[in-house]
């Protein structure tokens, strides 16, 4: 598996780290117990498309979400993690 | 009080033996230690990459890089590093962080590298194919041109290398900057990985 980095260009798997699925968004403070245990233990299995959170550490250490499908190995987007520093370049 | 030496020695003062090493005849390789070289990196701030662009612009008179090249001045070479942050290699303290920190302080974390790096340069006939033994970078001339620069790894281990301008007599050069204690170990893998085509070792106290 390739990913193209949005900064690098197109790199073999081992530069990246897998991070996991770039859904769970960290509750507000005040969310409560419930919110807070499905943030940081419940995780979709999903077959099939899904954002991913990957870490160029090979590379030009920056975070990435990729949108992969988990049935066919097929990466649809990449793009730069928000709030992962640096601005988007013109790929 | 205890009596300290701070001599500066390069990390590969045990391991580099100047000579011949590998098969014997014309050599194939040409691996070169670069010391006593200036090295800042040089990154900006959290929403001041335009500032650090138009710093860097004043200051080197280029524009910096904002894709993987290497960009060549009169006395110093802009690497880029990575989204919004590049090396600065140089010589002479001209370009160390004392120098750069009125144009930058605003913008931009500067953090002096010189000691953390190793810098090594390999050319000749074979170097192409001696790094393609230890990089899944694309060093083929019409993908990896003169200016082309990647952070990437070897044999696992973190590395920024770009091709300089061509030697005199046409030869490519490929310029790599290691972490300095991993340097003795990649530089071990590359004598191993040249070792078939003949190398020649030496090191140098000059940028080429």
């Amino acid at each position: 598996m390739r990913i193209v980095c949005p900064f690098c260009g197109e790199r073999e798997l081992g530069e990246f780290t897998y991070l996991g699925d770039a859904k769970p968004v960290r509750p507000a403070a005040d969310a409560g117990e419930d919110a807070v245990f499905d943030y940081v233990y419940l995780r979709d299995n999903i077959a099939g498309v899904m954002n991913e959170n990957w870490y160029h550490g090979g590379g030009c250490r920056a975070w990435l979400k990729v949108t992969r499908n988990t049935l066919t190995h097929e990466i649809s987007a990449v793009e730069p993690a928000p709030g992962a520093g640096a601005a988007k370049v013109d790929a | 009080m205890a009596e300290f030496s701070w001599d500066i020695r390069s990390p590969l003062d045990r391991a580099l033996v100047s000579g011949a090493y590998g098969a014997r005849g014309d050599a194939g390789v040409l691996l070169t230690e670069i010391r006593n070289f200036d090295l800042v990196q040089v990154m900006a701030r959290r929403g001041k990459a335009a500032d650090m662009a138009k710093a860097a612009k004043g200051r080197f008179g280029v524009a910096a890089p904002e894709t993987p090249k290497a960009v060549t001045t009169a006395d110093a070479t802009l690497i880029w590093s990575g989204p919004d942050q590049f090396f600065v290699l140089s010589q002479g303290g001209k370009h160390g962080t004392g120098a750069l920190a009125p144009a930058f302080a605003a913008s931009t974390s500067l953090s002096d590298q010189s000691h953390a790096r190793v810098l090594i340069s390999a050319s000749g006939a074979k170097a192409r194919a001696m790094l393609a033994k230890l990089s899944s970078i694309d060093l083929h001339p019409d993908t990896f041109a003169v200016g082309t620069a990647a952070p990437t790894s070897m044999d696992h281990t973190s590395v920024t290398i770009w091709r300089g301008n061509d030697r005199v007599d046409g030869q490519a050069v490929f310029n790599v900057l290691v972490f300095a204690t991993f340097a003795e170990s990649l530089w071990h893998t590359m004598l191993d990985s040249a070792a078939e085509y003949g190398v020649n070792i030496r090191h140098s106290e000059e940028l080429t």
